[in-house]
């Protein structure tokens, strides 16, 4: 069994273990790219907010390659993947009484979106 | 998992409170938690993944009850127990004794 000894300490903290992983993969979308939300609803994990799903939005910037935490919750492996700012309009999620000003920003993987 | 920690959008959940100079832990045993929990990590007990979803899996009464910390110490044990390194007949043990220490 791995042990954490002092001297490790300090970088394990300051760290915090990113999810962030060094392969190489195709993204499926790229910055402007129209995209529409799956609506799922896993009995587990799952980093996808319950009020975006079926909800369109736009890829505002990749951040680059990393686990994926549905299936890594459950012993399903980190199937990497791009994880991607998503610009969703705020009235598009909540209803026309909200500014048309505002947007809501979410970091949504791959296998969350298809397009638009 | 549409669980109690997925609450965007929900109402009538109060303001968000901000406490100026807010400590980094509000009590000791926090402390502990939070080493307990970098090192079963550092350990390869679990991934993060884990531990967010046991977090989920709580009783949701008890999740919104409960502090940050006290939802860390809830996947922990949860998790500990599951696979195998923990019995809940341990952890039922040393509650008690702590219980009668502090009794």
């Amino acid at each position: 069994m791995a042990v954490l000894t002092p001297d490790m300490v300090p970088a394990a903290v300051a760290t915090g273990g990113s999810a962030r992983v060094n392969v190489e993969v195709t993204p499926r979308f790229k910055p402007g790219d129209r995209i529409v939300v799956r609506n799922i609803n896993p009995a587990g994990h799952t980093r996808l907010p319950r009020y975006v799903r079926g909800k369109q939005g736009v890829i505002q910037h990749d951040h680059g390659v990393f686990v994926f935490p549905d299936t890594q919750a459950h012993g399903g492996g980190p199937k990497p993947q791009h994880v991607y700012s998503v610009r969703f309009a705020a009235h598009a999620l909540w209803g026309s009484e909200v500014s048309s000003q505002d947007s809501v920003y979410i970091d949504l993987w791959d296998d969350y979106m298809d397009p638009a | 998992m549409n669980g109690i920690h997925d609450v965007g959008g929900m109402h009538g959940m109060g303001p968000i409170v901000r406490e100026d100079n807010e400590p980094v832990f509000h009590h000791d045993w926090e402390r502990r938690v939070f080493a307990l929990m970098i090192s079963t990590f550092a350990g390869g007990q679990y991934s993060v993944d884990e531990v967010r979803h046991a977090i989920e899996r709580m009783d949701p009464a008890h999740y919104l009850a409960s502090s940050y910390y006290e939802h860390w110490l809830h996947a922990m044990e949860t998790l500990l127990v599951e696979k195998g390194l923990l019995s809940q007949t341990e952890l039922e043990a040393k509650r008690s004794q702590l219980a009668q220490e502090h009794s």
